[in-house]
């Protein structure tokens, strides 16, 4: 049988020089569910928005049902009866969900919008495929699993046949993912065809019927879903890497520095992603989280960091519960954090180099001089920092913005470093930067360790994980499911396993080494 | 030529220049027109302000006016805060600077200080309130600021026409400041200067209020740009999630970058009291307080450029005003001038030929290096 979709030698590159997709192959049959999985950033949901006409691929073909699709916007995709269901929603909250539906093409009478049209395309599209909604509700008032199905209405109202949902279950609870599964059994039964982007392996053997693996910008493989098991589908998804060669001397750990107890945090939704989080860090210690992104790392940081409130819990620095105190409170602690999204928190790019150098110091002395900074001991120290760290640009009054990614990240590695940290928490210290940038803040961390700093290292490479750390724990669906107490003598598939939810350890056993 | 071309300071001084070329020529399109003397008309706009004592002076007392709207909403702008009530507390401010000379039992000295310091603290507390709102309620900035200047315009016009107002006259005004308590002309007054000063003391009113503006340039820029305040309030306003990331209490910033732009916004309201009416009257506030806006776009935020942006913009405003009184041209002609400078400075697309070609370069050796950069 021929293949509905086929998307050949597929390749693109970002103007910054990422490389998002590496010359991809991949395929669907007409009624079947495809999973397309692997890590964030291994180039899905590009690949995704290419297929939608979203991002245009830099080299590569397209064909569909036999013809070849050139596609500009998604409008083209649209009338080539491709839909998308995006990660964050787009609907209109002040609209009713019927209006939602139709907006952009409403039924017209006599000039107007027929009203009673609108609702009854609705209620037939939603009875028609199992998706259940309200037609006069606000969507400003409906949960997340509707708004979820309105999208969906939307696109089958378009004529939809080929259905792709980018991790559609990320923001649902397990009642409203089980909603969702039904509902697209019932979409496959009447001829539509759905690719399903996901990282979470359970979902993927329970829907699919075939499954894809990409990792770094290329596909890995496509399988049929029944004969691979989950820990074949996390090999295939982590895969083996070159180990980055980093020495580090062998010491041993020091005092304990910081405890997180019962650490539980629920999202806006009503999800609970953190269930209950419990470790420690110790002096002179690389704790390694190891995780697929999503289990609630992103949350555990934001809270360690002041950044976001916990549900209950306590997080204990020399004595004091930092749970809910402010940034500034938490990092007059001395508590350094390198955080995962550079762009958002880690620095201000239309600002100086200097400006950005100084945000946790500027207020106090020598900086601070009665009631002025003194310029001339920032530009002092901004100079110190950019030749230390290595930073390359002409001098520190230009905008962070004329910096390439691996030199903003040494922005913030230099900031936060040189505070001498007490605490370190570096989330993804090194994602889409240069190898050389890489390799530098990676020495970093180990020499902060060595050093005696308590340094957290939250990543979604599992190779810097596995290399940097000493003692790793494993998330899962903001629970930690494994504690290895020596890093050097853990796999990839054994970890991969604890990551993605195949094994556990009971709590026993993780106890004396948390 | 090229160096030059490459500093930025340097670019968007010629993109004010080319914007303001075009408006104008915009504008003498617009004269032909409307007028039977076009070239007359359009002189009369362009140099009219320059062609009487007179007309320098309200050109120099709208400027100084404008300085501290300016300045006010610059430091708002600063904090990416869209508050646009500099309009309301100037004119309160107005109002209470003028009941405190008026009233006062003090000597006339100590009235006048009294009156900036409660001019100021009025334009302070009248943004307390958008400023709770936006900060601990996240309320739009805009909306209730708008409303807010409604609410100060309507207690304005009250409380002047009910307990202000002169007996017998039928405009709605207070009446006059007495002698004393009106600021002196910023001529000093020195043996050799007589003769000039009292011929400015004469046909205008320009007082030392100019002096204060300057000062208050000064003032602002020192704020903005060299204490931990400026910093924290600069901060805010590029990326505020960096800034929360930083330790800087954002709401905390966002209510003290309103509040204090209220102190700039209410010396506006003392001058145009103390220095330009010496009384309190209806509408004395002339709209400028929206105009306070358009000079901190046209400065950049910066408040060493605001008193050119001042200037520059009093000039158009003077030079309207002599044209609608002179000539067959209204002066809503120049508000299409003024619009249209405004939007080609704010279009940041306006000289890209020139933009581009020197920083390409600059760019081809930023996509070498990002070139090294490695799939994400």
């Amino acid at each position: 049988m021929k293949p509905l979709i086929e998307m050949n030698d597929i390749s693109k590159i970002y103007d910054n020089g990422v490389v998002a997709n590496d010359h991809v192959n991949f395929s669907v049959n007409k009624g079947e569910i495809h999973a397309l999985v692997g890590e964030n950033g291994a180039g899905k949901t590009t690949l995704m928005k290419i297929l939608f006409g979203i991002e245009k691929p830099t080299e590569g073909q397209i064909i569909v049902d036999g013809k070849e699709l050139h596609l500009n916007s998604s409008h083209d995709a649209i009338a080539a009866k491709i839909g998308m269901v995006h990660q964050n929603f787009m609907l209109i909250p002040s609209f009713t969900v019927a209006q939602n539906v139709v907006l952009g093409s409403e039924p017209v009478k006599k000039g107007l919008i027929d009203k009673a049209e609108v609702l009854r395309i609705s209620k037939e599209l939603s009875d028609q495929f199992g998706l259940f909604v309200f037609p006069d509700a606000v969507v400003d008032g409906i949960n997340v699993g509707m708004r979820q199905r309105v999208e969906i209405l939307k696109m089958l109202y378009r004529k939809a046949e080929i259905l792709i949902m980018d991790e559609p279950t990320a923001v649902l609870t397990p009642q409203e993912t089980q909603d969702l599964f039904k509902a697209i059994h019932t979409l496959v039964e009447q001829g539509k065809t759905v690719i399903f982007i996901t990282h979470k392996l359970r979902e993927v053997k329970e829907i699919s019927d075939r499954v894809t693996v990409m990792r770094m910008g290329k596909v890995i493989g496509t399988v049929d879903t029944k004969d691979v098991t989950k820990e074949q589908i996390a090999n295939m998804m982590v895969g083996r890497e070159v180990f980055l060669d980093i020495k580090k001397p062998k010491i041993s750990r020091g005092e304990k520095r910081l405890s997180v107890k019962d650490l539980t945090y629920v999202s806006e939704t009503g999800r609970p992603v953190l269930k209950g989080v419990d470790f420690n860090l110790y002096s002179g210690e690389v704790l390694g989280i190891a995780g697929v992104e999503g289990n609630g790392q992103t949350e555990l940081v934001e809270i360690m960091t002041g950044l976001r409130e916990a549900a209950g819990g306590e997080i204990t620095v020399s004595g004091k519960d930092i749970v809910n105190q402010t940034p500034r409170t938490i990092r007059m602690l001395k508590i350094a954090h390198i955080p995962e999204d550079r762009l958002t928190n880690g620095v201000s790019v239309n600002s100086s180099i200097k400006e950005n150098l100084v945000v946790d110091r500027y207020f106090k002395a020598p900086m601070k001089k009665g009631l002025f900074i003194d310029y001339s001991v920032v530009d002092q120290a901004t100079d110190e920092l950019i030749k230390r760290f290595g930073i390359k640009t002409p001098n520190g009054n230009l905008p962070v913005s004329s910096l390439s990614g691996g030199n903003m990240q040494k922005v913030v590695v230099a900031r936060e470093l040189s505070s001498e940290p007490y605490v370190l928490i570096a989330s993804q210290p090194t994602r889409g930067i240069d190898v050389g940038a890489t390799e530098f803040i990676r020495e970093q961390l180990v020499v902060n360790r060595t050093e005696g700093t308590a340094v957290l290292l939250v990543s979604a490479d599992l190779s810097e994980v596995m290399s940097l750390s000493d003692r790793i724990i494993t998330l899962f669906e903001g629970c930690v499911t494994g504690v290895f107490p020596d890093a050097s003598k853990v796999t990839e598939e054994e970890l991969g396993a604890y990551m993605l939810g195949v094994k556990q350890q009971t709590p026993e056993e993780m106890e004396k080494f948390l | 030529m090229k160096a030059l071309l490459k500093t930025k300071g340097f670019r968007e001084f010629l993109r004010v220049l080319l914007a303001l070329a075009i408006g104008l020529s915009l504008g003498f399109i617009i004269t032909c027109f409307v007028s039977k003397d076009p070239l007359a008309s359009y002189k009369a706009f362009l140099f009219g302000p320059l062609s009487q004592l007179n007309r320098i002076g309200d050109w120099l007392e709208e400027s100084t006016t404008l300085v501290f709207l300016g300045l006010a909403v610059a430091i708002v702008f600063s904090a990416k805060q869209f508050y646009i009530g500099v309009e309301g507390q100037m004119i309160l401010a107005a109002l209470v600077s003028g009941v405190v000379v008026l009233y006062a039992p003090f000597p006339p000295a100590i009235r006048i200080v009294l009156a900036f310091a409660a001019g100021s603290l009025m334009g302070f507390i009248w943004g307390v309130v958008p400023a709770y709102v936006k900060a601990y309620l996240n309320a739009s900035e805009l909306v209730s600021s708008l409303m807010m200047n409604t609410i100060a315009l309507k207690l304005f016009e009250y409380l002047l026409s009910t307990y202000l107002q002169l007996p017998k006259v039928s405009g709605i005004m207070s009446e006059l400041f007495p002698k004393e308590v009106r600021l002196v002309s910023f001529i000093p007054n020195l043996p050799f200067l007589a003769e000039t000063r009292a011929l400015w003391e004469k046909q205008t009113s320009v007082t030392v209020m100019v002096y204060v503006a300057i000062a208050a340039v000064l003032v602002a820029y020192l704020l903005l740009y060299k204490t931990p305040f400026g910093y924290e309030l600069r901060m805010v306003g590029s990326n505020n999630k960096f800034a929360r990331y930083g330790g800087v209490n954002v709401k905390r910033i966002i209510m003290l970058a309103i509040t204090t732009s209220g102190l700039f916004a209410g010396l506006a309201g003392v001058h145009v009291a103390l220095g330009i009416h010496h009384r309190i009257v209806l509408n004395m506030s002339a709209g400028l307080g929206f105009e306070g806006v358009n000079i901190a776009i046209l400065a950049f935020n910066n408040p060493l450029i605001v008193p050119f942006a001042s200037l520059l913009y009093g000039y158009l405003r003077a030079g309207a005003d002599v044209m609608e009184r002179t000539t067959d041209v209204s002066r809503e002609l120049v508000t299409i001038v003024q619009a249209a400078v405004l939007l080609l400075i704010t279009a940041e697309r306006l000289l890209p030929v020139i933009q581009q070609r020197v920083t390409t370069q600059d760019d081809e050796e930023h996509l070498q290096e990002k070139g090294e950069a490695n799939v994400a």
